[in-house]
């Protein structure tokens, strides 16, 4: 390796970059000819999409090659990492305000053709003490798992930590599945009114970012059964975890004011 | 046509509850009002009268067939009694 | 005395206004050019003073950190200048906004690609569609583009209440003359007032791009004296 007298991490050429821009860049025109319906727009979408994910994959190697291998993540790279890491948790955050503002939008004042009335005549809303309580029981929990995994790794509690990661996965997926279920069973679509669009485009882009972190959640389990993890290093488990509770603090938002607040057992 | 009545310049006038540029919910309100006045004193109640002249000056004819014929078929979103 | 109520090739001021508010907006537009032309100036002379006077010793002022008075002046004056801006501003806006005393109201509905106009505060509505006419059409002295088959015809010296909104996209319904634009949303009724204080007619165009015959759906206002205008709302009705 190179000498260097500063504990910076000067980063080596990579692909990914550019790859990574040519791989959205077809994800981006496929999806626009997959909604207007052209001949191959789906598949020519998929392959985009498996694209990105590769490149993502090859990427994440490297950094942690780069981690693990060279020793490149000294104490202050490590803090930039961090810092970023919390700017595009303040960017999803803006995204999720984008969201709750065009249901507070519609929901606070109904316009007439909704008969000023949220839920609007004809929708059956779902019942926020029911499958939607369960979730944020759920999600809540898989947190405190989570925060025990966290503590397990500052002690260097490798059994403990794979056992947290373990179970918050699978928390992280009961909570998708019963989502899942609960799409299945609602009476309304996407389709039907601003009150379908609102709830599904909020829940919808929430499911996804806890699928994402589901993700994120098995490659971190990944990384401490293969020892990639100390408890002196573990800026991915750091990041994940973050990640893991802004999706969580955004579904609490969402149960208070996307499901319990407009629901009233007596319109239904 | 002898049957039309004289022509008078008359309109609804400022309403304190609708003071901005969105005037979305004075026509509204006015046709709710109308319906609801109508069904407790009838059609040709003054109030009512006035009601309707309102939501008529104000909301596009459009919209007041699309009401109507919601509340006949009893699909209207509010409650009008 | 001709009046300019219909822009003409390269044209780069105002139209002559009908309306107070356009008088308005007219002041309010020379006021805010006076600050602009004092700015411009006195920024590109000291610009220009520092570039010629200092051209050949760059780094005379290298230990300059900051100078407490010379900043207050920089940051008391702007404000200043930006207040004697806003405040007339905010006056002509809240002015244009009263629609108090109104003594016809009439609607306003952009389609794709045409202005309906509803005047229904008599007896029955009159309903009329208002289409440009096309250039095959037009007669001599006519204006290609801006014409249309049936006008909106309002009283003058009218304190007239518009409703303006749309039946699919949004539209804009804009008459430079009568210093109105306003955004013509669906499932939106937007209200504006105009007091028209002459005979004349007056052009404008859909000012919110609308789909491809958005420059096709001129709108034409037709200002007349009060007699005229019961007449004309009398034979509306009586044909409706």
């Amino acid at each position: 390796m190179r000498y260097k007298n500063h504990t910076y991490h000067i980063l080596d050429n990579s692909p990914w970059p550019i790859f990574m821009a040519f791989s959205l860049m077809l994800s981006m025109k496929s999806a626009v000819l997959f909604m207007h319906g052209f001949n191959g727009g789906s598949s020519t979408l998929l392959i985009g999409f498996l694209l990105v994910l590769l490149t993502f994959f090859c990427w994440f190697v490297d950094v942690s090659k780069e981690s693990t291998l060279s020793g490149c993540h000294t104490y202050l790279v490590q803090r930039g990492l961090k810092i970023g890491f919390i700017l595009f948790i303040v960017s999803e955050l803006m995204f999720f305000v984008a969201l709750f503002w065009a249901f507070f939008h519609s929901s606070l004042a109904p316009s007439v053709d909704l008969g000023v009335v949220w839920p609007p005549k004809g929708i059956q809303a779902l019942n926020p003490l029911s499958v939607p309580l369960l979730n944020t029981i759920v999600l809540v929990a898989s947190g405190v798992v989570l925060t025990w995994g966290h503590h397990a790794i500052i002690t260097a509690n490798k059994p403990h930590t794979t056992v947290s990661l373990l179970i918050t996965i699978i928390l992280a997926m009961s909570f998708t599945g019963l989502q899942f279920l609960e799409y299945i069973d609602s009476t309304f679509s996407i389709a039907d009114s601003v009150y379908g669009s609102t709830f599904f485009m909020c829940t919808g882009f929430h499911g996804i970012h806890i699928i994402i972190g589901t993700i994120y959640l098995i490659t971190c389990l990944y990384r401490t059964v293969y020892g990639l993890n100390t408890n002196s290093s573990h800026v991915g488990f750091d990041t994940c975890a973050w990640y893991y509770h802004f999706v969580d603090i955004v579904w609490i938002f969402m149960f208070i004011s996307v499901y319990y607040w407009p629901y009233s057992p007596t319109l239904n | 046509m002898s049957d039309r009545p004289e022509t008078v310049l008359q309109t609804p006038q400022f309403d304190a509850r609708f003071p901005n540029v969105n005037q979305t919910k004075n026509c509204w309100q006015n046709f709710v009002d109308f319906h609801r006045c109508a069904n407790a004193r009838g059609e040709d109640f003054p109030v009512c009268v006035q009601f309707k002249k309102t939501f008529t000056s104000l909301c596009p004819i459009e919209w007041v067939d699309r009401w109507t014929d919601q509340v006949e078929n009893g699909v209207f979103p509010t409650k009008l009694d | 005395m001709m009046n300019l109520d219909i822009a003409y090739p390269l044209q780069y001021g105002f139209q002559d206004p009908a309306t107070p508010v356009m008088q308005g907006i007219i002041s309010l537009h020379d006021h805010i050019f006076f600050y602009l032309i004092v700015t411009t100036v006195f920024v590109t002379w000291i610009l220009s003073v520092i570039i010629f006077e200092f051209k050949d010793e760059f780094f005379s002022h290298k230990y300059i950190r900051h100078g407490t008075l010379i900043e207050i002046i920089w940051t008391v004056t702007p404000a200043f200048i930006l207040i004697s801006i806003a405040f007339p501003s905010f006056r002509l806006l809240y002015l244009m906004d009263e629609v108090i005393d109104p003594a016809v109201t009439i609607k306003v509905v952009g389609h794709q690609w045409y202005w309906s106009y509803e005047y229904s505060d008599h007896a029955w509505s009159i309903e009329f569609d208002s289409y440009m006419l096309p250039t095959s059409d037009l007669e001599l002295g006519q204006f290609r583009l801006l014409e249309v088959d049936n006008r909106m015809v309002v009283p003058m010296d009218t304190h007239v209440r518009l409703i303006i909104t749309s039946s699919d996209v949004i539209h804009s319904w804009a008459v430079p003359s009568l210093g109105i634009k306003l955004d013509a949303i669906p499932g939106r009724l937007n209200q504006t007032s105009m007091i028209i204080n002459r005979e004349g007619v007056f052009f404008g165009q859909c000012s919110e791009i609308c789909g491809v015959q958005h420059g096709f759906m001129p709108i034409v206002v037709e200002s007349v004296k009060m007699d005229n205008y019961i007449s004309w709302v009398n034979n509306m009705l009586d044909e409706a």
